[in-house]
């Protein structure tokens, strides 16, 4: 055989083989491996831990383990080529959130994948609001006061923010779009000293996770002046919703989700969602993730395919509003 | 008094259950075995425990994350030492004097007086925080990013002098080592800076890998070249323990380190990494013969692992009484307490007083384990070093590279681990120390945020600098230093000493 047929033919052969590998991987036998779920952000830290207790009942019911591979970096876009250019199979899936697909789309012109052709949403997981929080001894005590002071005063307020382009940093430019003011960024790289100077009164406006702020908030440190849901959380009764306390259409989350490779064939998709719905609706888990400040939500493919269309409208002109340069 | 030490009492008395001991234990001793691995520091090795607390109970499970803490921050001090790899920012100044020791068959010497100033000074410090955790809470409030800005400034001129060989060459190395800071996304904006398209360098340089490139690797690289000089690791090894002398040598660095560690170690942030800079620096200027600093001297040792130790014990004030972690592991460590129920914040003295003085009487069990898990294991590390160059030198790379990789799971890194590898063996070979490199690499990142976000504050005048008390008082402390050393003939001398 000449070398170039017998390239053929092995090429070919091999081709077939992989062709009834992937077939043999139909929805009946499927998952028949451990599941890598990748994550794009590091091991230990609140996704982490999201990820592990919603995937726990998971594993339980296909019986074959989720391992959690922990690829932090560059706005979440590591984590996602690996699982784009992964096999679609259903054996690797993508813990997406807010960054992955909803940040990125805009932020990053120049990817290895596309952020969203490439990817079959699964189900929204959770999502988590934030509170509007202010230094008590500014003396501003509902948000309409906020806005007043801050059309009064312009330039003249501080907010913090916790990562270029993160949920904590653009819902507080979202809200400068929203209402109107004009706020001076001071950017952070994590939450803990942004609080720190929060409660020292360096900074006088931040944007934060519930469950982080809660605990300052409870002991009088700082003041929520709203929650930036639809719905007041059960943790915090007390505290109004941004459309009760005077501004309306305004509302941000943190999210987290899991998504697929594009090619994913639909009934490994249906069986994944069904069992992660399952897996949230269990009460163990979803008392859980809510006694932690999150709103379970465990969607349909359809409709987390068609939040991440929203959310990614929502967010590039807040984006392009807040100058962060289009990277990479 | 009486109060405190009725605290102490009911803190022990929650700490010394069996099951508390044995977690406690437990957790210093995966803590020491994983932290010796190069480039597994303290937050890859908390992470990959915590499921392991999932099923204990809450104060049991702080405690046993609290040990694997202290524990990999010694087994780093541990690999500094033997093989020149600090596997955080806080051991760096230990592999200095350390690792030469260990090249003078003094390895058993410079861990057990690591061990026993880590125990002193943790000692020293649960007490601090026993009687002060409240008040000192209102520090870490106090300073603002001027200040810290200031803090970090004189901390580089302290790291430009603590290497031995010529100042300029550690300016420079600590400048290449603050634009190595400034790859990844900017802080505001997003935009990429120096990332030449790779989008592994999005995020920073991640530190364990420039560390293990440019430390521990290039060293082997050094050591490769000169035969005799690699067998002086394994022929002759002194005693397991300090002697007398060095013993006598070392109470005063220590108490200074403690103190220094203690102090600084309150500040959120890499507060921790000041500690022992400070203590060498001040070590080396009060020492008699400054010129054995950087060749062996023990009291390099003996103070900044008593620094770092009191640093890791009084970086949890912010966490237990703000609740606001202090680093990285700290964050792992609020995570847990969020998960188990365990609200950190202000009012956890009230809410969960055997959590918070079962905690603080842990502290010292867990040093106290350390102690006793050390001391018999210093002989085991030693024979570590009689292992023959040729197997020990491979079995370093293939855990530098195992550590790099798994670090984000990023097979680029161990890439970036190589390159650092070699250019850290053409700066050694060209008379560049590495040590500036990394401390200017860890200083220049904070730098850098504090200082864009104090000009934000001030809307961009300078004078916020000298404005704030804090940040005005560490810059003339910083001045009066730097004109000392501009004096020609004091610098002359100085230069005599150290280069030789």
């Amino acid at each position: 055989m000449r070398p170039a047929l017998r390239h053929i033919v092995l090429t070919a052969g091999a081709v077939a083989i992989a062709a009834t590998a992937a077939f043999a991987q139909s929805a009946d036998t499927y998952p028949s491996a451990p599941i890598k779920l990748v994550l794009p952000l590091g091991a230990g830290g609140a996704t982490d831990n999201l990820a592990r207790i919603s995937s726990g009942p998971v594993e339980t019911k296909f019986g074959q383990p989720i391992v959690i591979e922990n690829r932090p970096g560059a706005g979440g876009s590591l984590a996602s080529a690996v699982v784009a250019q992964s096999e679609p199979n259903g054996q690797t899936l993508l813990f997406a959130n807010f960054a992955t697909h909803a940040v990125t789309p805009t932020l990053f012109t120049n990817l290895s994948y596309d952020p969203v052709k490439d990817f079959k949403p699964v189900t929204l997981i959770a999502s988590q609001p934030h509170f509007v929080l202010v230094n008590p001894d500014l003396g501003i005590n509902t948000l309409a006061e906020l806005i007043d002071y801050a059309k009064k005063n312009p330039g003249k307020l501080n907010f913090a923010s916790a990562g270029v382009g993160s949920p904590l940093h653009l819902a507080a430019e979202y809200f400068k779009i929203k209402a109107g003011v004009d706020l001076v960024h001071v950017p952070y790289k994590s939450s803990a000293p942004a609080l720190l100077d929060l409660i020292a009164g360096r900074v006088q406006v931040f944007f934060d996770n519930v469950s982080t702020a809660l605990p300052h908030v409870q002991a009088g440190k700082l003041k929520a002046l709203a929650i930036t849901s639809s719905k007041r959380s059960p943790l915090a009764p007390e505290i109004p919703t941004v459309a009760e306390a005077g501004l309306q259409d305004f509302e941000t989350y943190g999210w987290w989700g899991v998504a697929a490779p594009a090619k994913t064939p639909p009934a490994v998709i249906a069986k994944l969602n069904a069992a992660y719905v399952e897996a949230l609706k269990s009460p163990e888990v979803s008392t859980k993730l809510a006694s932690q400040g999150y709103d379970v939500i465990a969607s349909t493919p359809e409709e987390f395919e068609a939040y991440i269309g929203r959310e990614i409208a929502k967010w590039a002109p807040v984006i392009k509003a807040a100058n962060l340069s289009p990277t990479n | 008094m009486t109060e405190l030490l009725d605290h102490l009492v009911f803190g022990l008395a929650v700490a010394v259950s069996p099951t508390n001991v044995f977690l406690c234990l437990a957790g210093c001793f995966l803590g020491t075995l994983i932290g010796v691995l190069p480039g597994i520091g303290s937050i890859a090795t908390i992470s990959m425990l915590l499921p392991l607390t999932y099923s204990l109970d809450p104060v049991g499970s702080l405690i046993m994350l609290a040990g694997i803490y202290y524990g990999a921050q010694y087994g780093g001090s541990t690999a500094s030492i033997l093989v020149n790899v600090p596997g955080e920012a806080t051991a760096i100044i230990t592999a200095i004097d350390g690792h030469q020791m260990a090249r003078q068959g003094r390895a058993g010497a410079a861990l057990g007086i690591s061990a026993i100033g880590s125990f002193i000074a943790g000692t020293i410090a649960t007490v601090f925080i026993a009687a002060l955790a409240i008040p000192l809470t209102r520090v870490a409030l106090e300073f603002g990013p001027a200040d810290y800005f200031s803090l970090l400034l004189l901390g580089v001129l302290a790291s430009a002098l603590l290497n031995r060989g010529a100042v300029s060459k550690s300016i420079a190395m600590i400048l290449l080592g603050m634009l190595l800071a400034t790859v990844g996304m900017d802080l505001e904006t997003a935009a990429p800076r120096l990332t030449l398209g790779y989008p592994q360098l999005m995020e920073q340089i991640p530190f364990a890998v420039l560390a293990m490139g440019a430390f521990g690797l290039a060293e082997l690289g050094r050591s490769l070249e000169t035969p005799e000089n690699r067998d002086v690791i394994s022929k002759q090894i002194g005693g397991l323990l300090p002697s007398l002398s060095e013993l006598r040598q070392s109470v005063a660095p220590i108490l200074r380190g403690t103190a220094l560690g203690g102090l600084l170690g309150v500040l959120p942030g890499n507060g921790a990494l000041l500690g022992p800079v400070a203590s060498y620096g001040v070590e080396k200027h009060l020492a008699k013969e400054p010129q054995r600093f950087g060749r062996g001297a023990i009291e390099g040792v003996a103070g900044p692992e008593s620094a770092n130790n009191a640093a890791a014990q009084t970086s949890f004030i912010p966490l237990l009484t703000l609740g606001v972690p202090a680093n990285a592991v700290m964050a792992l460590m609020l995570g847990a307490m969020t998960m188990n129920g365990i609200v950190a914040g202000p009012q956890v003295i009230e809410r969960s007083p055997e959590f918070f003085w079962g905690m603080i009487a842990s502290m010292w069990i867990g040093n106290l384990m350390l102690l006793v898990i050390n001391l018999p294991m210093i002989g085991i590390w030693v024979k570590l070093l009689k292992v023959p160059f040729r197997i020990l030198m491979p079995s370093i790379v293939v855990f530098c590279a195992i550590g790099a990789y798994s670090m984000r799971n990023e097979p680029f890194d161990v890439a970036l681990a190589g390159f650092f590898a070699i250019g850290g063996y053409v700066l050694i070979k060209l008379g560049f120390e590495p040590t500036p490199l990394l401390l200017g690499f860890v200083i220049g990142d904070m730098m850098e945020e504090k200082f864009r976000q104090a000009l934000i504050m001030s809307r961009g005048s300078l004078a916020i600098f000298v404005e704030q008390p804090i940040s005005a008082g560490l810059l003339a402390v910083t001045l009066a230093l730097l004109s000392v050393l501009l004096l020609p003939r004091v610098r002359r001398k100085r230069d005599e000493v150290i280069v030789e």
